[in-house]
């Protein structure tokens, strides 16, 4: 590739890059300091004898069933939105026609509206005498209410409402531009629609599922708020404890110190996760 | 593959879009409950909109929201299409460390982004919380959101369209303009729905760098949860829904977006069949 | 009354006051020390000390990132001597819905000054955004237990009580606080208690225990607040220990009556008029005054304040060192000092305050409301839930991190 190319593709990100190192790097690299520090009188950071004592005081196993509890969230949350997401990134792709654009904003329309207060829809609707128990017990399927709000089964539903959205736009896009003539010489090579989907359509469109993998597990992992506002006594997630070491703590230090380690752990298994997946799937 | 419909694929289209909107009509049917407060209906009012429109607080908190989302969207899209589209592109010193630096604000714990951008802006610039400071926030932890969707797209695009551009004589602004830029319209669009989305609704990040009078709907919303939400708060919500429908079909029956789904290499196959 | 440090001055101040700078105390062996030689009474002089040492150290913490102010100042200096013209703005930090919107108004009538409210949804965040001057606004309302670390800190002013002619409103018990002795730096607001609210229709046999919060038959109905300290002070209060207790071994005992019952909970909220009205819960552990929205919804909801005792707290309003407009501030306070004023914010919130002129002006259906103004009977088994020392505060998160996980 020439220089002048190289030049181009350096113009291209500069701007955002700069943006990123002047606004999230430098301020990041503040609470990094920060977590080196301990908290001083009066809650205040102390900053005098710099350690790393609170990066070993956060490998403490009274946050492992809640980092355990993230990762599953995140993990369902991301599967069940890829599957759901991808047939209708499809459907909106393929046969959208000149409502496309249309039918891509519908799906971002509800999340227009309040988070806190589609939340409480949804309690409306899973409460023990909530709309969807009584749909149930009208059509005969129960005759108890089910007890759905509180349990990992609203907490998971919640997310993936959330993060849903999240999955199916970076598929459609990808969906959306498959070379047409390829799929027709898939359908010549493969006979059945199902080869062609695996043969040709998956492959291709692995960008885009990549994307909203990325875009729904990493946001999933640090959620609280949904496990919070649906969830029960046995739903809490790491970053409630993170937040709870800064804010009801008073710990900025620890909560930091804490924050990073995810971080870390989160971009590590990130990375790894996506250089196998183009390795693998999309091939170099 | 059938070039027909397929009605079990439309069928569970169908199926999501009601579970899609399924809380957006509770929420619609809420803002007409007569019980000040809770999850159980009580009877049907319209007082709660009239109520609304005295509301300073509430009216002044959606300025808010609104005109940040409107400028995070703007400066986002435009940065993390940039970003998204020089990854999937072209190989530069730094692409890796490039493409880590875009994923390390997405997986950052939401109150670490908030207060490191509080003290950022506390230490350097003596910031108290402003509606700058907002943007610089929202703007901040979208960029990446649009850069992924943005390179997903461009992932794979054949270089030598624009090159074969290039070649006709075309200005590298003409070549961006009328091949680059139409082939990742769709993304674009997408990663700014995403950016407008991920902007109105920001609680965590927002709380630590609004300032006086830099409240946003989601703090005051938040706030409001100590005494309970009340039909108010869905009242606004209905407003704002149905304010961007209509606007958003009014732009469509005007033109708007109608090709926005076209790619230069699509041919018909995307379209219905008569 | 809601001040447990109360007693006659005694003279011993200064005696404090050496012992406080020559060891270097903490609040809470100080506090311990008071509680020892019987008189909390004595405690103004002993912030002043505090504050000189907190400006010390805030001045050792200024190069340290937190210090949100990098000119933390001494709250040792000289109120200000405003004269009362106010400002023409005046920034308040705030819950929602705490402030009746016709004492703004007529505030804003008479002096001419505009009212920006901001708002919080927790304290915590809030504590962090004001740091040591108030992040930008000019007054909000601490919780009482708070007070003296804001002090400490510097973040709030002593008030010019030439301003505040109104203060002889407050009733005679409210007139020399134990967190704020002549309530120096700060105005009692409003007061409360934490105890449970059941559905008396699902619950039948009138419980008056906070062991109803344990009976299986209400399993899987039964909600605790989200908020370590209340939880692990009813627990406490429960097994006879001070809701504040600093011995490590109650605190255990605490976390495994609570695991006890944690697989009985439906859920940890503090959004309790919600869960109280979404009748999936039937009892639950509530702050008092949430109890009349909830009646709003559900009239069969009823509150108790548990006969083992109960929590209380109470918020106060106060001037930040960094107010932009420290006149209008003193001159809302004094607004709402304001016999008829405060007797507006009670009827809108259900909170009793502090202020005695304001009874007759008062709903009588609070006034006779013995959950609200309860017996003093039961106010003397009430107990405040103290500002934690940062070490034992880490103790009661640990564990309390250790339930919820």
């Amino acid at each position: 590739m020439s220089r002048l190319a190289r030049l181009r593709g350096t113009a291209l990100v500069l701007p955002g890059v700069a943006w990123l190192v002047l606004f999230f790097v430098v301020p990041l690299a503040i609470i990094f300091v920060v977590s080196l520090g301990q908290r001083g009188a009066l809650d205040r950071i102390d900053l005098s004898s710099p350690n790393l004592d609170n990066y070993a005081r956060a490998f403490d196993p009274i946050f492992l069933p809640t980092f355990l509890n993230s990762l599953r969230y995140a993990a369902i949350t991301t599967i069940l939105s890829l599957a759901i997401g991808y047939p209708i990134a499809y459907w909106i792709s393929r046969y959208g026609g000149r409502r496309k654009a249309l039918l891509l904003i519908l799906v971002m329309l509800p999340f227009w509206t309040s988070y806190l207060i589609r939340t409480y829809s949804w309690m409306i609707i899973l409460r023990d005498n909530g709309v969807l128990n009584s749909l149930l017990q009208a059509v005969g399927l129960t005759h108890e209410p089910l007890i759905l709000m509180n349990t990992d089964v609203s907490v998971i539903l919640g997310m993936t409402y959330g993060f849903l959205p999240f999955a199916i736009l970076p598929m459609f896009v990808s969906i959306d531009r498959l070379d047409s003539n390829l799929l027709a010489v898939g359908r010549d090579l493969y006979a059945s629609g199902r080869g062609v989907f695996l043969h040709v359509t998956l492959p291709l469109t692995m960008p885009g599922i990549i994307a909203a993998s990325l875009l729904t597990f990493i946001p999933a992992i640090g959620d609280f708020v949904t496990p919070d506002l649906l969830g029960g006594p046995q739903t809490t997630t790491i970053a409630k404890n993170i937040q709870e070491l800064f804010l009801e703590g008073r710990d900025w230090p620890y909560g930091a110190a804490l924050g990073f380690i995810l971080m870390i752990v989160t971009l590590g298994g990130t990375l790894v996760a996506l250089r196998t997946l183009r390795r693998e799937v999309v091939g170099s | 593959m059938s070039r027909e419909r397929n009605p079990l694929l439309t069928a569970f289209a169908i199926a999501v879009y009601a579970f899609l909107f399924a809380p957006v009509v509770v929420l619609i049917v809420f803002s007409f409950n007569s019980a000040k407060r809770g999850l159980a209906w009580k009877g049907f009012t319209l007082d709660w909109y009239p109520t609304l429109l005295s509301n300073d607080e509430l009216l002044d908190a959606l300025g808010v929201t609104l005109q940040v989302a409107l400028v995070a969207v703007l400066l986002s899209t435009v940065l993390g299409s940039l970003l998204g589209l020089g990854l999937a592109r072209i190989r530069f010193r730094g692409r890796a460390a490039t493409e880590t630096l875009l994923l390390v604000p997405m997986v950052t714990p939401e109150i670490v982004m908030g207060l490191s951008l509080l003290l950022f802006f506390l230490q350097l610039f003596d910031g108290r919380g402003s509606v700058a400071q907002l943007w610089v926030a929202h703007i901040t932890f979208c960029i990446s959101y649009v850069a992924v969707v943005v390179r997903a797209r461009a992932a794979n695009m054949n270089p030598a369209l624009e090159e074969a551009a290039r070649d006709l004589g075309a200005s590298a602004w003409g070549a961006f303009r009328y091949v680059t830029l139409p082939l990742i319209a769709p993304a674009v669009l997408a990663g700014a729905l995403l950016a407008f989305s991920l902007s109105i609704d920001d609680y965590v990040v927002t709380t630590f760098n609004a300032g006086v009078g830099s409240s946003t709907l989601p703090l005051y919303i938040y706030s409001k949860v100590k005494f309970g939400v009340t039909p108010e708060i869905n009242a606004i919500s209905t407003i704002v829904v149905a304010g961007t429908a209509l606007a958003i079909l009014a732009a469509w029956r005007l033109g708007a977006f109608r090709s926005e789904g076209r790619t230069v290499i699509d041919d018909d196959e995307g379209k219905p069949p008569r | 009354m809601t001040d447990r440090y109360d007693g006659s001055t005694i003279d011993l101040e200064k005696e404090l006051v050496r012992y406080m700078v020559e060891r270097k105390l903490s609040r809470r062996e100080l506090l311990e020390r008071i509680a020892a030689v019987g008189s909390a009474a004595a405690l103004a002089p002993i912030i002043a000390a505090c504050t000189t040492g907190g400006a010390a150290s805030s001045s050792g913490a200024s190069a340290s990132a937190a210090a949100p102010s990098s000119a933390a100042p001494a709250t040792a200096s000289p109120s200000p001597t405003p004269v009362p013209s106010p400002e023409a703005e005046l920034f308040i930090y705030n819950w929602t819905d705490y402030l009746a919107e016709d004492v703004i108004k007529s505030f804003e009538a008479k002096y001419k000054t505009k009212v920006t409210q901001s708002f919080f949804s927790n304290t915590d965040e809030a504590y962090a955004k004001l740091g040591d001057d108030g992040g930008g606004y000019d007054l909000s309302f601490p919780i009482s237990v708070d007070v003296p670390s804001f002090i400490e800190k510097g973040a709030i002013v002593k008030l010019d009580k030439s301003l505040l002619p109104n203060i002889k409103n407050l009733g005679t018990e409210w007139a020399n606080p134990g967190y704020d002795p002549g309530n120096t730096y700060s105005v009692p607001y409003m007061w409360w208690t934490t105890g449970v609210g059941y559905d008396s229709a699902k619950i039948t046999d009138e419980p008056t225990s906070s062991k109803a919060l344990w009976d299986p038959r209400w399993a899987k109905h039964i909600s605790m607040l989200d908020d370590f300290q209340e939880v692990f002070g009813l627990a406490l209060i429960q097994l006879g220990h001070s809701a504040n207790t600093d011995d490590t071994g109650e605190l255990d005992e605490a976390l495994a009556l609570l695991k006890e019952q944690k697989p009985l909970v439906r859920t940890y909220s503090t959004d309790t008029i919600t869960t109280m009205t979404s009748e999936d819960v039937w009892i639950g552990h509530i702050w008092g005054a949430d109890r009349f929205a909830i009646q709003e919804i559900n009239e069969n909801v009823l509150y108790y304040i548990p006969e083992e005792g109960g929590v209380k707290g109470s918020d106060t309003i106060a001037v930040f060192s960094g107010a932009p407009h420290p006149i209008a501030a003193h001159l809302f306070i004094n607004h709402i000092l304001d016999a008829e004023n405060s007797a507006t914010n009670t009827n809108l919130i259900y909170y009793m305050g502090p202020n005695a002129a304001a009874k007759e002006f008062i709903d009588p259906a609070i006034l006779e409301d013995p959950t609200i103004n309860p017996d003093q009977k039961i106010v003397d088994k009430l107990e405040e839930l103290l500002n934690l020392e940062p070490a034992l505060r880490d103790e009661y998160l640990k564990r309390w991190q250790e339930l919820r996980a």
